[in-house]
C-alpha cells in the first residue's frame, strides 16, 4: 500500500486534526463517487421485483441467482470471453511490432527517423470517427467484419500511435554499446532486440500493457460498430444490447456491470505498484 | 505534440544515462544496419498505414461524394456535405454540446483532480493507502457508470426519483434524461461525477516535485496559504495542466459512450454530440459521405484546439 520510495523524505510526524479532516473528506468523497457501483452491487443480489418496488431497498440475503441467470440466459459468458481474447490479443499484436518499430525508428535517426516518428504521433490526434467509416467498408471487403480480428487490428491503429511514442522516449536513453557487443559477438540483429534491448524496456513495457490492457477491456465504440449481431459482442455491446431491449432485466444489467468491473479490479489489486506508477508515467501522454 | 521532458521527467527508474556516439562516428556496415532497421520499423509501420492513414485519407475522399454507405456506387458533389453541414442547425447544436460536454467536463474534472491531488499531497500518514483508494473510482469505465446511471435516473422506477418521493419532494421529480431543459446539465454531471484518477495522479506527481525550500521561503516571506499557491505552487504546475487540460480535451471531443447508453441524442437530437452524430448519420441513417464530411470537420477541430491550446498554455510554462 505504501511507496517503497517516497519522492521527498517526511519525518515522522504526529497525526494532526488537519491530517484526520482531509482523510475523513477523502473517505466521503470516494463512497460518494462510488455510489453508481456501489448500487449496482447491492442490487445484482436482489430480484426485478424487489428492485423495481423499492429502488433505495437494501438485499436481504446474499444471493447469487443472478450471477447464475446472467451466464445460463444470456450470451454474456461469450461476451466475456470475447473481451479478454480482443484484449490479450490486442496486446501481443502490439507488444510483438510496437517495440521493435520504435528502436528501429531510434536507430535510423536523422531526418528518416523524425518523420516516421510523426507519422505514428499524427495518430494521436485523429479521433476514431474520422477513419470508422472507410474501415467498415474495407473490412466487409476482406471478410473480416463482425471478427474478433477485425476489432483487434482497429485498436492496433489507434495503440501503435501512443506505443511508439512511448517506447521512443524511452529508448533514446538506452546505450548502443550493448547492441553492438552483441551484434560483435555474432548474434543477428533480431536475436540482440529480443534477448538484449527488449528486456531493458521492461519498465516502459509494464506501463504500456497496463494502461492498454485496461483500455482495452472498457472499450465500447470499436467493437460496436465492428461487431454486428452475428457475434456475441463484448461485455460493453452485449449490455448495451441487454439494455436496449423493450422490457429490459435491470436486475442482469447491475449484475452484468458489476461483472464487468470485477477483472479490472482484480488487475489493479495484482499489479497496483506498476499501476499508480506507469499512470503517471503513461497517462502524462495519451 | 510531444511531451516528452514531462514524459522523461515522470518516468521514476531513469535508464541509465546513455553513452552518445559522437555524431560524425559512421560505422562500415552503415547501410546493411539502416536496412535492417527500415525492417525492424516496416511491419508495424505498414499495418498502423492501412489502420489509420490510408482510412483517414479515404475518409477525405468519400466525404465529397453522395455515398449511403451501401451501394457500389457513388458521385462525386464536391463540397456539397460541407455546405450542408455547416449550414444546418443539427450540427451546431451537436458542436454546442461537444463544447459544453468536452471543454467544461475537461475545466471541471481538473479543478477536481487538482483538490484531491492537494488533499493527497497534504497527509503525512496513509498517503499510499489513500491514493489507492482515490484511484479506485477510476476503475469503472465510463460505460459501465454511464449504463448504471440510466437506470438509477429512470423516471418510474429509478432510485433518484423513488428518494425524491419518498421524501415529499414529489414535485422535484423528474424525467431527468428525457426533459431537453435539463439532458445537457444531467450529461455533464455524470461525465463530471469522478475523482479524476489519473489526473489526480499526473497533479500528485508534480505537487510533489514543488521544492519545499521554495514554499517555506515564501512562507517565511509572510506569504499567506492562498497567496503560496498562487504565486508558487500554481506556476510550477504548469506543465501538468498542459499535459492533462490536452488529454481531457482530446478525450472531451469525441465524447460518446455517455451519449450511447444515457440519451441516443434524444430527446430529438437535442443531445447528440459530434462523435455521436458522425456514428448517427454515417451508420443509423445511411448518409456515409455526409458523415465523413462531419468527420473531417472533427478532425481539423481537434488538430486545431489541440495545437492552440498547447501553444497558449506552453507559452506561461516555467522552464524548469
Amino acid at each position: 500500500m505504501t511507496d517503497p520510495k517516497p519522492k521527498r523524505a517526511k519525518e515522522r510526524r504526529r497525526l494532526t486534526a488537519g491530517e484526520l479532516i482531509v482523510m475523513a473528506v477523502l473517505a466521503i468523497l470516494v463512497i460518494a463517487v462510488s455510489f453508481p457501483v456501489l448500487y449496482a452491487l447491492l442490487n445484482s443480489f436482489r430480484s426485478y421485483a424487489d428492485i423495481t418496488k423499492d429502488p433505495m431497498g437494501l438485499p436481504t440475503s446474499l444471493d447469487f441467482s443472478n450471477y447464475l441467470t446472467l451466464f445460463q440466459t444470456t450470451e454474456y459468458g461469450e461476451a466475456l470471453l470475447n473481451t479478454a481474447i480482443i484484449t490479450a490479443g490486442t496486446l501481443v499484436i502490439l507488444m510483438a511490432l510496437v517495440p521493435m518499430a520504435a528502436y528501429g525508428i531510434e536507430r535510423v535517426g536523422g531526418r528518416t527517423g523524425r518523420w516516421i516518428y510523426l507519422l505514428f504521433i499524427a495518430g494521436l490526434m485523429i479521433p476514431f470517427q474520422v477513419r470508422m467509416i472507410p474501415l467498415v467498408t474495407s473490412m466487409n471487403e476482406v471478410g473480416l467484419y463482425s471478427t474478433l480480428t477485425s476489432v483487434m487490428l482497429v485498436h492496433f491503429g489507434g495503440s501503435a500511435a501512443f506505443g511508439v511514442l512511448l517506447y521512443c522516449s524511452f529508448i533514446k536513453g538506452v546505450p548502443r554499446e550493448i547492441e553492438e557487443a552483441a551484434n560483435m559477438d555474432g548474434a543477428g540483429r533480431l536475436r540482440t532486440f529480443w534477448s538484449i534491448v527488449f528486456p531493458m524496456l521492461l519498465p516502459v513495457t509494464s506501463a504500456f500493457v497496463i494502461i492498454q490492457a485496461l483500455g482495452l477491456w472498457n472499450d465500447f465504440f470499436i467493437p460496436l460498430v465492428f461487431l454486428d449481431a452475428s457475434s456475441a459482442g463484448t461485455i460493453n455491446v452485449a449490455l448495451s444490447r441487454m439494455s436496449g431491449l423493450m422490457a429490459s432485466q435491470w436486475e442482469l444489467i447491475y449484475t452484468g456491470a458489476i461483472v464487468a468491473t470485477v477483472p479490472s479490479v482484480i488487475l489493479f489489486a495484482a499489479f497496483q505498484r506498476y499501476f499508480i506508477k506507469g499512470m503517471s508515467i503513461g497517462a502524462v501522454k495519451g | 505534440m510531444t511531451d516528452q521532458q514531462v514524459l522523461v521527467k515522470a518516468l521514476p527508474a531513469e535508464p541509465p544515462p546513455a553513452a552518445r556516439p559522437a555524431p560524425g562516428r559512421r560505422r562500415p556496415r552503415f547501410d546493411r544496419q539502416r536496412i535492417a532497421m527500415l525492417l525492424f520499423i516496416a511491419p508495424a509501420a505498414i499495418l498502423y498505414a492501412l489502420m489509420m492513414i490510408v482510412p483517414s485519407l479515404q475518409s477525405i475522399q468519400l466525404s465529397f461524394t453522395d455515398w449511403d454507405g451501401i451501394s457500389p456506387t457513388f458521385e462525386y458533389v464536391g463540397l456539397r456535405n460541407y455546405e450542408d453541414i455547416l449550414t444546418g442547425e443539427r450540427f451546431w447544436n451537436a458542436v454546442k454540446n461537444t463544447l459544453i460536454l468536452g471543454l467544461g467536463s475537461a475545466v471541471i474534472v481538473n479543478v477536481i483532480a487538482l483538490a484531491v491531488a492537494m488533499m493527497l499531497d497534504k497527509l503525512d500518514h496513509a498517503q499510499g493507502f489513500f491514493r489507492t483508494i482515490v484511484y479506485l473510482p477510476a476503475l469503472v469505465s465510463g460505460f459501465i457508470a454511464a449504463t448504471i446511471w440510466k437506470y438509477v435516473l429512470n423516471f418510474n422506477f429509478g432510485a433518484v426519483n423513488a428518494t425524491l418521493k419518498g421524501l415529499g419532494l414529489d414535485a422535484q421529480t423528474r424525467d431527468w434524461l428525457g426533459d431537453h431543459d435539463i439532458v445537457i446539465g444531467v450529461l455533464l454531471f455524470i461525465i463530471c461525477f469522478t475523482l479524476g484518477g489519473n489526473t489526480t495522479l499526473i497533479y500528485l506527481a508534480n505537487l510533489q516535485s514543488v521544492p519545499q525550500e521554495l514554499v517555506e521561503a515564501a512562507r517565511i516571506d509572510g506569504a499567506s496559504r492562498a497567496q503560496v499557491f498562487r504565486y508558487v505552487t500554481w506556476p510550477m504546475l504548469a506543465g501538468a495542466v498542459t499535459v492533462n487540460m490536452t488529454l481531457m480535451m482530446i478525450a472531451g471531443w469525441t465524447i460518446f459512450d455517455q451519449i450511447m447508453v444515457l440519451t441516443m441524442g434524444g430527446p430529438g437530437f437535442i443531445s447528440e454530440t459530434m462523435a455521436f452524430f458522425i456514428y448517427k448519420v454515417g451508420f443509423g441513417e445511411y448518409r456515409a459521405g455526409y458523415g465523413s464530411a462531419a468527420a473531417v470537420v472533427l478532425f481539423i477541430v481537434v488538430m486545431a484546439t489541440t495545437v492552440i491550446a498547447n501553444r497558449y498554455m506552453r507559452s506561461r510554462e516555467i522552464q524548469a
